[in-house]
């Protein structure tokens, strides 16, 4: 019987022309796994809230870095890629005719996505290069006027104001 | 499941022992179409609302009380990370055993990563249902 080299190294796997095939498979599985690291934190991080709201608020404050908005969107086009990617695989077994242009419907989930993410990048980037508002600012500023102070909006000692006092007019 | 099987040579009986297989692939092709198509919307959904409707910037813990204080949004919270952990839990599968094919190293990372991703589920879950905004130890 002959053998069968399963594992031929990263080379050749690199080298495999499987094309579109392969490609949305590599990638289906890469931002599958992608997706279910991010699950696991986020679903740690976001359950400490019942019992230490304040270390929660802290992870926040952490993500709050640039670094991890540009993770973010990753995500986001994992989730989006993987979704419509899924729904090609859903379509060709339920309805197995349209394997005939799986090729053309796997590029077509790869373009889907990228266009998709375009609009969504510029939301979610635009805030950190101050070229747009964050989403959801005016409803955040009502929303902070409406409730009571709390210490956790303290932000250390205000800014010394620079403006000059309001000049009065002399009376005539 | 029928203990009944059609036997080639005509009519049913019980099933040989070497012809009882599993439908376990069956219905994990089937559940990962099911919550596939769930997802789709949920997830996206999910995104779409913290990301680009409340803005991140924003999101706080007294943020989380408030949505949490509305008992349907729990049970959506439940229902989109037992669909998204088992799902990915279900794909993880898929990879242990396309890379790691020796019996004892693949029994002990399906034991490991199976471990964590299931203790993330339940703390996930656990979290959801027992908080409770009126209670001052909750103070989300």
């Amino acid at each position: 019987m002959a053998t069968v080299h399963r594992v031929r190294g990263l080379w050749t796997a690199l080298r495999y022309r499987g094309r579109e095939g392969m490609w949305t498979w590599l990638l289906h599985r890469a931002t599958g796994l992608g997706i279910l690291l991010f699950l696991i934190i986020h679903v740690i991080d976001t359950a400490i809230v019942i019992y230490w709201p304040g270390l929660y608020d802290h992870a926040l404050n952490l993500y709050r870095n640039p670094v991890f908005r540009f993770a973010e969107l990753l995500i986001f086009f994992s989730v989006l890629f993987h979704a419509l990617n899924g729904l090609r695989i859903i379509v060709q077994d339920f309805w197995p005719g349209v394997m005939r242009h799986q090729r053309q419907l796997g590029l077509a989930a790869i373009g889907a996505a990228v266009i998709l993410i375009l609009p969504v990048a510029w939301i979610m980037l635009a805030p950190i290069f101050h070229l747009r508002d964050e989403p959801g600012t005016a409803r955040h500023r009502a929303r902070m006027q409406a409730r009571q102070p709390s210490i956790n909006d303290y932000r250390g000692p205000a800014a010394p104001t620079t403006t000059a006092p309001p000049v009065t007019e002399a009376a005539p | 499941m029928s203990s009944l099987v059609r036997d080639p040579r005509g009519g049913y009986g019980r099933p040989k022992k070497k012809d009882q297989r599993s439908n376990f692939e069956l219905y994990s092709w089937f559940f990962m179409r099911i919550s596939g198509l769930a997802l789709i919307f949920m997830a996206l959904y999910h995104l779409t609302w913290w990301n680009l409707i409340v803005g991140v910037e924003h999101l706080d813990s007294g943020l989380v009380r408030e949505r949490w204080t509305n008992p349907f949004w729990r049970l959506f919270n439940v229902g989109l990370v037992s669909f998204a952990m088992l799902h990915g839990l279900n794909g993880l599968r898929y990879s242990i055993e396309d890379y790691v094919r020796r019996p004892g190293p693949r029994v002990a990372t399906k034991a490991v990563l199976y471990a964590i991703v299931l203790a993330s589920l339940a703390w996930g879950i656990f979290a959801l249902l027992t908080f409770n905004p009126a209670v001052p130890g909750h103070r989300a």
